[in-house]
């Protein structure tokens, strides 16, 4: 959400820009179009890929940039030499590492959490037509929907009694209520598009209704459970508003919340270079992962395997 | 598939249900009918958690709204609390800050989510008429834009706007504005909200939006502008009878989403006003937590919660009834 799961929950539905696909198709150009229009369209999405980069482009410059630079009457737009000190600044500030760490186990926990108990939810919800079947499916949307700031007193006051505030184990649990719907609404949409034949042969074959979910349904949706895992660790990893409230302990806080505070701690408050490069590192592990398996399509394994 | 072993044997095989087989009925009735139980198991871990992680504290905020838990002391020793019907909401509801903050996250959200919607959709019909290069490029850095957090950019876009040593007030200078060198965006929270904290929410909504919508647009089949064309239709006619026809249900859902999101804005202002945002930055988002937790006025913030909620019940139920049919139809 924009304003609050930083991820910005994907849909499931959205499909993925194809660029490769458009290839073939620039070079069929409609004879109407003329080529200086084009040449118009691609300095506009230029300039505007160019504004769209240039904070992210801000933030790489600055942490490289030295103290003088930073201190500078005016801003430059590359640095006079090449300074990493802000990145020391970084990994010397005790907390850093440590609360990456919890980051990482809050994310994992949650993320397999998730997982685990939305593939079962999504079978059903995939594979069964049932009485309450439409109502879960409504409550799974709703629960998507509400608010987290809503419910981040109350959690905190529930979590407070069940002895699990400042645990790990409570922002887990808190996260399930964004990733399993999350889990459940996705999944289903990949578990649907396996045929039933695969489950059915498998059970001719002498397969247990069970064994079909954990042997056929499983492997073949394992591409849909990459996907949402990674889209559900991004949320998991980039949230911040539920582990700022159910967190306190220094040494227990997740990076996000690591970064607000160093951010508006006395001592780095004004320290930009430092700011940058953390807000940078807290990033990168998801960078990467979105980097990696934003295009990442699953088709054709179903086919082959009907086949097969 | 090599997972599965043959069993000469072939013990007797329960039928599936489920939609693709078509179950008889008469078969459906009986309780004892195998694996009838299977889909209720299979939801039941979701179901639990989710009523003790959602369900429970939504019973809880309601609860807590007509009480008057409005110190960690009551919270701590129940035994304190009273039941105060609504008068807990007559006072929010009687409070004017709380209609100056519902009122400025109106503002904020309709300013963000037509600009977003504005630009997420011109820059979508931009990236249909764009060379091949010029897609990538785009799409590319729309990528690394959607990977950031909320928190970073609340943090990047601070340091972007600084009054001392930020670019923005540079790039302004550099353009002719003299007057704009070391100027402080946040002073006026008016300034600092509708143009710095809508910046940022706009920015990391648009990757979104534009790759969202360019997706969308290439549903619509070639042939149909082409006829448009050739009829004499303009662009502007051949977008609004041909193509925004079909990409409306993509449209409108988005739309809501975006409005769902930019309502409940709280983390790139947390991070823009460093952790300590001025009354003028409150939004709903914001004052709930700032009365929950900064204030310790557990049930306040309640009210406020629901308030919240209630306001954006038209727009939720619609964006869940709009999920629910194009759900279906897959």
């Amino acid at each position: 959400m924009a304003g609050f799961t930083p991820a910005r929950a994907m849909p499931d539905r959205l499909p993925a820009a194809q660029p490769s696909r458009s290839r073939g198709r620039g070079r069929g150009r409609r004879p109407g179009e003329s080529r200086a229009m084009t040449g118009v369209w691609n300095a506009v999405a230029v300039v505007f890929g160019v504004v769209m980069a240039f904070p992210i482009y801000w933030m790489i410059l600055t942490t490289v940039k030295s103290n003088g630079d930073l201190l500078a009457q005016n801003p430059t737009f590359w640095p006079t030499h090449f300074d990493f000190s802000s990145y020391k600044t970084i990994f010397d500030d005790p907390d850093f590492l440590g609360n990456m760490r919890n980051t990482a186990i809050i994310t994992i926990g949650s993320v397999l959490a998730g997982l685990a108990v939305g593939f079962l939810a999504a079978i059903a919800v995939a594979r069964f037509r049932f009485r309450g079947r439409n109502p879960f499916i409504v409550a799974i949307l709703i629960v998507q929907m509400v608010p987290l700031l809503s419910i981040a007193i109350p959690l905190y006051i529930v979590l407070n009694k069940a002895g699990l505030y400042d645990q790990f184990l409570g922002v887990i649990l808190a996260y399930l209520v964004f990733t399993i719907p999350y889990v459940v609404w996705t999944l289903r949409s990949f578990i649907v598009n396996i045929p039933v034949e695969l489950d059915e042969a498998a059970m001719v074959d002498g397969c247990t209704r069970w064994g079909a979910f954990f042997r056929i349904i499983l492997p073949l949706s394992l591409p849909g459970l990459v996907t949402t895992g990674v889209y559900a660790w991004i949320q998991a990893w980039n949230e911040f508003v539920l582990a700022n409230t159910l967190l306190s302990s220094n040494n227990k806080r997740t990076s996000m919340v690591w970064l607000s505070f160093y951010s508006s701690s006395p001592t780095h408050g004004a320290d930009y270079g430092s700011q940058m490069a953390g807000a940078l590192l807290v990033s990168l592990p998801v960078i990467v992962l979105f980097v990696i398996f934003q295009r990442k399509v699953a088709s054709g394994l179903t086919a082959g395997a009907v086949k097969g | 598939m090599s997972a599965i072993q043959s069993d000469p044997r072939q013990r007797g095989v329960e039928r599936l249900e489920g939609p693709v087989l078509a179950p008889s009925k008469g078969r459906r009735r009986g309780v004892t009918v195998q694996g009838r139980y299977i889909p209720y198991v299979l939801i039941l871990p979701a179901v639990i958690t989710l009523i003790g992680v959602m369900g429970y504290p939504l019973v809880r905020v309601i609860l807590l709204a007509f009480q008057n838990v409005n110190s960690y002391l009551r919270l701590a020793v129940p035994g304190l609390d009273r039941w105060i019907g609504f008068q807990g909401f007559s006072r929010v509801l009687s409070d004017a800050q709380f209609w100056h903050v519902v009122w400025r996250t109106f503002l904020f959200t309709f300013e963000v989510v037509a600009i977003s919607i504005a630009l997420g959709l011109a820059m979508a019909l931009v990236l249909n008429r764009v060379s091949p290069w010029a897609k990538i490029f785009v799409s590319t850095v729309l990528m690394f834009v959607w990977a950031i957090p909320a928190l970073v950019t609340g943090t990047v876009f601070r340091w972007l706007f600084a009054g001392i040593g930020g670019v923005i007030d540079y790039i302004f200078y550099l353009f002719g504005g003299s007057g704009m060198k070391n100027h402080d965006w946040f002073a006026n929270a008016n300034e600092g909200l509708y143009v710095v904290v809508a910046a940022a929410v706009v920015w990391g909504a648009l990757p979104f939006l534009v790759l969202g919508l360019n997706a969308a647009m290439t549903q619509v089949p070639k042939e149909l502008v082409e006829a448009a064309r050739v009829d004499g239709a303009n662009p502007v006619q051949s977008f609004r009878h041909v193509v925004l026809p079909i990409i409306r249900p993509f449209l409108l859902l988005c739309t809501s989403l975006s409005f769902i999101w930019d309502f409940q804005v709280f983390t790139q202002i947390w991070a823009l006003r460093q952790n300590s945002p001025e009354p003028g930055y409150w939004t709903v988002g914001i004052y709930l937590y700032e009365e929950g937790f900064t204030s310790s006025h557990y049930s306040t913030s309640s009210v406020i919660s629901i308030a919240m909620i209630v306001l954006m019940l038209a727009v939720l139920v619609a964006y869940i009834r709009q999920v629910v049919k194009i759900g279906g139809q897959g």
